[in-house]
């Protein structure tokens, strides 16, 4: 099942394009990493994908369902660095715990089922040791587990994000790809991953999208079926 | 004090705004528009001199361009969203200098304007007590009903419209209320003091509290006193209601703070042995086959 498609994108934050004919199609179940190097407009993608922002010509189709037939929900990780609110009152539980909130009607009460899962997520990333902590009281390693940990907490058909392992340890990175690879294989979600460094995460991928420059400037997209393979230009 | 029938509108006036405002203030602080609540104040006061000058309804003019500029901000704020308090300060400028003109193309009416500048709290009549009661029930009922977006687009506008949250919606009815609260309390605190009763609570239960909901009933409770005293002292001492509420917010705000740091500093010389063990049980990410039940 198709959950998210652009085509023929063309996109710019002043008057010349940054994204040029970019044609992306995201399937369910898989788990695609978008690479390229620095301004090549790789969280411009996600976000046109996620719907933050308009493209000047193409069109963006994001499913309304998931594959169950439910309302498909979208784990969101910005980069953190620039974003994190630090000074916000919020612990790390209830920080997390909100994730819950996109489940059901705004108004329906947490149940156990809903702090179990907050629990989950918490040692999902290593982070439940600290969940009285206050937000702002964590490191910058710490502040990009908390925002993974709140979108698993979402129990997320898509989980998008925008380079997720900056700033983890190495021991952290192999692990958290390995949590990746489980959302995937195990639990049948689909993981769209902006990332620079691929040797650790490829194995566990099923299909990279890189960002190349056109002859003429812009940046389009090439794609491959599996990590090993050669880049095949489809944009 | 309080059998004098002034003294008792005063008290639920002030009460009913300190717990309204104090919780807007929260959420105008988070998302970096403190100054919200001055910029309405002065388009507030630019429709209050249209009203007089047009011969209608001051209090209800006023009320009716507050809530047109909080709409204004709002499509403003859309073009400049890395810099939110620019909108602020681009309708703060056009809603002063109309105030100012429209004042001055008729200096008989002066007078009336100087309580709406500094405001009358204990000469508040009962259908300001009435407006402002009503305002106050809508708040509450916004506030709660919506505590779970508000919570989300407070801390970042794109994963709340990533988890589906109608944003735009929200944040327009957002600050549709903070025109309204700021209309209805003008005439009570003033425009020069409505800021601080928005302002100076939630600064202080920012800094205090560590869970959002533990900030909204801190910044409550300051409000609150901060009313209470400053209407108390004022009428004990004969100062003006709107100042002294005001330095009583300072007061507290500054008293606040300074115990804050000393408690972090005999916190930090005597470090809790759960703290230690907490910060210890912190690592890396566990491998996933350590632990299958991962979500």
């Amino acid at each position: 099942m198709l959950i998210a498609s652009l085509k023929n994108i063309r996109f710019g934050y002043t008057d010349v394009p940054c994204l040029v004919d970019a044609n992306i199609e995201i399937r369910s179940g898989e788990f695609v990493a978008v690479t390229g190097p620095n301004g090549a407009a790789k969280t411009t993608l996600l976000r046109l994908a996620l719907g933050l922002l308009q493209p000047w010509e193409g069109s963006v189709e994001l499913a309304s369902r998931n594959p169950d037939g439910g309302k498909l929900t979208v784990g969101y990780v910005p980069q953190q660095v620039a974003s994190f609110n630090g000074g916000f009152p919020s612990t790390v539980w209830e920080f997390v715990r909100s994730g819950r909130h996109v489940r059901g009607s705004w108004f329906r009460k947490l149940k156990a089922s809903d702090h179990e899962q907050t629990e989950q997520a918490l040692r999902n990333v290593g982070l439940w040791g600290l969940r009285h902590r206050k937000i702002g009281e964590l490191s910058g390693g710490q502040k990009q587990r908390l925002c993974i940990a709140r979108a698993l907490a979402q129990e997320p058909d898509l989980l998008v994000l925008d380079e997720p392992a900056t700033g983890m340890d190495q021991e952290s990175r192999l692990a958290f790809y390995e949590l990746l690879h489980h959302q995937v294989k195990g639990l049948g979600r689909t993981v769209v991953m902006v990332t620079h460094e691929m040797s650790e995460s490829e194995k566990y991928l099923d299909r990279v999208i890189m960002l190349e420059r056109k002859e003429d400037g812009g940046w389009r997209c090439c794609t491959t079926t599996s990590c090993s393979g050669h880049f095949a230009p489809v944009g | 004090m309080l059998h004098y029938d002034f003294m008792q509108r005063a008290f639920c006036a002030g009460g009913l705004i300190a717990l309204v405002a104090s919780v807007l203030g929260v959420y105008l602080m988070l998302r970096r528009q403190a100054l919200m609540a001055d910029m309405l104040s002065h388009v507030s006061l630019a429709g209050v001199a249209a009203g007089v000058y047009f011969g209608m309804n001051p209090t209800v003019s006023g009320f009716v361009m507050a809530v047109l500029g909080s709409i204004a901000v709002e499509y403003v704020r859309r073009v400049y969203r890395s810099y939110s308090e620019i909108s602020v300060a681009i309708i703060m400028i056009g809603g002063l200098s109309s105030a100012v003109i429209l004042m001055s193309l008729n200096k008989s009416v002066n007078v009336n304007f100087t309580s709406y500048l500094f405001g009358s709290v204990v000469a508040v009549n009962w259908t300001e007590l009435t407006l402002m009661f009503a305002v106050a029930l809508i708040g509450a009922c916004y506030f709660w009903l919506f505590r779970r977006p508000l919570y989300h687009l407070t801390f970042d506008e794109d994963t709340a419209t990533t988890g589906g949250f109608p944003v735009r919606r929200i944040t327009l009815s957002f600050s549709v209320l903070t025109g309204m609260i700021v209309a209805a309390a003008m005439p009570i605190v003033g425009v020069l003091l409505v800021s601080s009763l928005i302002v100076l609570p939630a600064a202080l239960a920012i800094r205090i509290a560590r869970s959002f909901a533990s900030a909204l009933w801190l910044a409550m409770a300051f409000g609150l006193a901060g009313v209470f005293s400053g209407l108390t002292a004022s009428y004990e001492l004969s100062t003006p209601p709107g100042g002294t509420i005001a330095l009583v917010l300072l007061a507290f705000l500054v008293a606040g703070i300074g115990i804050r740091k000393a408690v972090l500093w005999i916190a930090k010389s005597r470090p809790k042995a759960e703290d230690l063990a907490d910060e210890a049980a912190v690592g890396p990410i566990p491998r996933i086959h350590e632990d299958s039940s991962a979500v």
